[in-house]
């Protein structure tokens, strides 16, 4: 399990690589949404926004009405934010879900590879 | 006229799962139908075989997705039940000469490459969303976009040779076909129709996510019990005479012997390169005629090796191969859900379905053995038995799994897929707006020529404004 501190320390060092990441910076061009991600195991809340091709700082708390929300365990969302779990093998195996329209969970889905493949 | 064998309102053409759900729909609109099947068997594309030792083999469509509700709700009438394909450990990339190993949707030996591919299949997914299901002629620039290539966008946007050959095997499994074979156009309404790339190319979420216990021509063989003596095997329709208001269908039995029947409409439940090889009479109109034409089969060879157990999960392997070289683009676990023995199901796709074929069948077969083995290990090449169905052997069928479109001809010429030529409708999964391709979209085009046949005779079920 992770904490609180753990997760905005490994979101912060995903959202530095992100925001740098030219390819991922091209996938999100005219893509300003709000994602918000829930862990299963510590029923923590957080979201975060993308607006102008950039990811957000995460603000805990629930979300209002968000376009997309990833479920996954606290240690599964720092493993991923840290660039040492490939997205794909949770979502294969249902351990990390997606919700949203089918777009958006076709961007996230494919920008969250993209993230890891290109750390 | 002469005599006819089956005088009835509708005779259906072909006892696939086409044929078969439109018939069934008629039937229960109280309707009069008869099934024509070329084959002793029904089923079409989904043909559920035993091999010499006793094995279930799949030699055509196998797999069930999410959002293939129709396909499901017909299993779930007939009992049929599912499990998940076997998906649990990595995968083998083949790339360069060299074997890696992967997790996830795509191969990682070259994670910029890699990173790419999936950016590109992103851009080309999205791209396919905005092709419009039921008339994608009328999509933005659509004569551009069948004025060129899948091969010729994936060129464009695809720079790193690695992530291009991942791309490239994920098109050769999906449509039978090379990338320079498709029209942009129809392959992006086709990736749209199924969900995208990622979604057709996926085992869990995806196109393969689940099989049918006890094989998925089942649900054909329940569909036809049920239609009973409507049903008429082993009596290929050779011509179609047509008027405004009648059909005769004239159909040649394995003794040699005529069959015709009369009937008020037709369904065609064909594909169109078989439909085409009919002698129509009158003459089908031009544009559907050259539409046949212009729509070639895929070019597949299915393989199936059968092991005495699936060794390759004790290493941690899916089963599953991506490969740049070789026999196989694609294969998968395709074992019994009870791993009573070890199954691998592969694809031998396109340039290398024909190169194959014209080497023979001995230099195939040795060409997929060597290629199992170089993946999972020497035991693989070493199969107790190696089942290939070389779809495109098959008269009745020409290829699979599936027609596609050459550039110029789904723009100009498409909106004659689903036209009615005066008591002629008609259907199979080529016709289909959702899934077509697949089962799902077979079950639904034989759905919708039914419902144009219920409302033209003025029966139930129709879109309600029959007339006589």
């Amino acid at each position: 399990m992770a904490t609180r501190e753990e997760i905005a320390e490994a979101y912060a060092d995903w959202r530095g690589r992100s925001n740098a990441n030219e390819r991922l910076k091209k996938m999100a061009r005219g893509w300003d949404r709000v994602i918000h991600f829930r862990t299963t195991d510590t029923a923590e809340g957080f979201t975060v926004e993308v607006r102008d091709q950039q990811l957000s700082d995460l603000a805990f708390g629930p979300a209002d009405r968000p376009d997309v929300i990833v479920t996954a365990t606290s240690e599964d969302l720092c493993d991923m934010f840290w660039g040492d779990l490939n997205p794909s093998e949770r979502y294969m195996t249902g351990e990390i879900t997606l919700a949203g329209s089918q777009h958006d969970v076709m961007r996230i889905d494919a920008m969250t590879m993209v993230a890891f493949l290109d750390r | 006229m002469g005599s006819v064998d089956r005088e009835c309102e509708v005779v259906v053409v072909g006892a696939g799962f086409a044929g078969l759900a439109a018939a069934r729909r008629l039937a229960a609109d109280g309707v009069d139908v008869v099934v024509v099947e070329a084959r002793e068997r029904v089923g079409g594309r989904s043909w559920t075989d035993t091999t010499a030792a006793g094995a279930t083999v799949e030699r055509g469509g196998q797999w069930i997705g999410p959002t293939q509700h129709r396909l499901q709700a017909l299993a779930d009438e007939l009992g049929v039940v599912t499990f998940p394909t076997y998906t649990a450990g990595q995968a083998v990339e083949w790339r360069d000469g060299a074997r890696h190993l992967y997790s996830g949707l795509v191969p990682t030996s070259d994670p910029a490459a890699a990173a790419e591919g999936v950016a590109a299949i992103l851009d080309l997914d999205l791209a396919a969303f905005e092709v419009p299901l039921d008339a994608p002629w009328t999509a933005a620039g659509a004569a551009d976009l069948d004025a060129t290539t899948l091969g010729g966008w994936l060129t464009d946007h695809v720079g790193a040779p690695a992530a291009r050959a991942v791309i490239d095997v994920a098109v050769k499994a999906v449509f039978g076909a090379e990338p320079a074979e498709l029209s942009l156009l129809f392959a992006l309404f086709y990736l749209h129709a199924g969900g995208g790339l990622t979604t057709l190319a996926r085992t869990t979420g995806g196109a393969q996510e689940r099989r049918f216990v006890g094989g998925s021509q089942q649900l054909a063989v329940g569909m036809a019990a049920a239609l009973g003596d409507r049903v008429v095997l082993s009596a290929p329709v050779e011509a179609v005479d047509h008027g405004d208001d009648h059909v005769v269908v004239a159909a040649r039995r394995s003794d040699g012997a005529g069959w015709r029947a009369r009937a008020r409409r037709a369904v065609v439940a064909m594909p169109p390169a078989v439909s085409a090889q009919l002698r129509w009479s009158p003459p089908l109109p031009g544009v559907r005629d050259q539409l046949s034409m212009r729509m070639p089969m895929g070019a597949v060879t299915k393989v199936h090796a059968l092991y005495d157990r699936p060794f390759w999960r004790d290493d941690g392997l899916n089963g599953q191969l991506v490969s740049d070289e070789g026999a196989l683009c694609s294969t998968f676990d395709d074992s019994p859900p009870d791993g009573s023995h070890g199954a691998i199901v592969g694809f031998v796709a396109g340039d290398d379905c024909r190169r194959l074929e014209r080497l023979g069948p001995a230099a195939r077969r040795q060409a997929v053995l060597a290629e199992l083995g170089r993946a999972f290990g020497q035991q693989a090449a070493a199969p107790l038995e190696l089942v290939e169905q070389h779809w495109p052997a098959e008269v009745h069928t020409r290829g699979g799994p599936v027609a596609i479109c050459v550039p110029g001809t789904f723009g100009a010429l498409g909106p004659a897929l689903r036209e009615p030529v005066g008591p002629i409708h008609w259907a199979g999964t080529e016709t289909a707006t959702e899934w077509c391709g697949y089962m799902e979209g077979a079950l639904s085009s034989g759905e919708r020529a039914a419902a144009e046949v219920s409302s033209a005779l003025g029966r139930g079920g129709g879109h309600g404004d029959g007339h006589p």
